[in-house]
């Protein structure tokens, strides 16, 4: 072999290592249609409650929607071909996302039962928590749509502190819409752009 | 002189180096997700990473998930130490001998 030949074969040998240690780290799995899933469980609880004026409604439709949503990632974990390896970075973005949850659980009812919650609260704490995860979850990632959704999140939260109840709704409606629904549907065909793309091999 | 290094020959098989790359960004993974990975037929994915158990630089965990049959496949200290040896040792080859 050549010398020129050989340095063409070890080159090849890097940039092997270099693709499948980037493929083994992209696998963090498909969550997008879990951020159009949530953002329409939140419109249902919104209009519930408007029309119902029941103080439960939000937990109770949160509560019914995790049902289904548990019920689909099990199913998709049971199909081999949805099956993807844990990764540090998944098992960290999954980390926040949970965190976030478990706060939401423990601190809507608290506030609900102590007699302090009031509108612009809630959607003020619920976009800054959704900031900070999607925030996280981009920056660990380095996906700039998510970091851009996170911006939307926070300038939500800050919106929310001010104005009429009527205008709180509204910026929480848009929030949910682009951060949630269009930010999903996003997410599901990038998704499916790089399941077409499929497996480098060796 | 430079005394150029040797290439870890267990390592060097391109089916086997892709495997422990893409080992080394997961924490484990399934003899399934390899081969879609890889593109690699059942037997000839088997016998390399047999090779790499045998070596040491892979432990295998095989289980029964809902009645089938699971392996699961995790690279060792000793795999990821071979492997930056193994990167290093091309680095020095391809800056050094070689392209001089």
């Amino acid at each position: 072999m050549t010398a020129n030949a050989e340095e063409l074969e070890l080159k090849d040998r890097l940039s092997l290592i270099e693709t499948m240690i980037a493929e083994g780290r992209r696998s963090t799995g498909s969550w997008a249609w879990t951020f159009v899933f949530w953002g329409l469980a939140y419109y249902v609880a919104i209009g519930w409650t408007a029309w119902s004026q029941w103080p439960w409604a939000w937990l109770v439709t949160m509560v019914s929607a995790w049902v289904p949503c548990w019920y689909i990632i099990r199913r998709q974990r049971k199909n081999p071909s949805n099956r993807r390896p844990e990764t540090t970075v998944g098992r960290a973005i999954f980390s926040i996302w949970i965190a976030m949850g478990i706060s939401m659980t423990f601190l809507f009812p608290a506030l609900g039962f102590s007699g302090r919650f009031n509108q612009h609260i809630f959607v003020a704490v619920v976009a800054a928590m959704f900031g900070v995860a999607n925030g996280a979850s981009g920056m660990i990632i380095r996906w700039k749509a998510q970091i851009a959704s996170a911006m939307v999140w926070w300038a939500a939260s800050v919106a929310a502190c001010f104005g009429s109840e009527n205008q709180c709704t509204a910026v929480f409606l848009a929030a949910i819409f682009f951060c949630q629904i269009v930010f999903g549907v996003y997410g599901m065909i990038c998704e499916a752009r790089e399941r077409r793309q499929g497996g480098v091999h060796a | 002189m430079l005394e150029l290094p040797e290439l870890n020959p267990v390592i060097h098989g391109k089916l086997r180096l892709a495997l422990l790359s893409l080992l080394s960004g997961v924490e484990e993974a399934e003899f399934t997700w390899l081969r879609s990975k890889t593109g690699s037929t059942d037997g000839n994915l088997g016998a390399q990473l047999l090779k790499l158990e045998e070596a040491g630089y892979v432990t295998v965990e095989k289980k029964f998930v809902q009645r089938k049959p699971q392996s699961l496949y995790r690279m060792t200290e000793a795999g990821r130490e071979a492997l930056t040896e193994y990167v290093q040792a091309l680095k020095q080859l391809l800056g050094g001998a070689i392209g001089g």
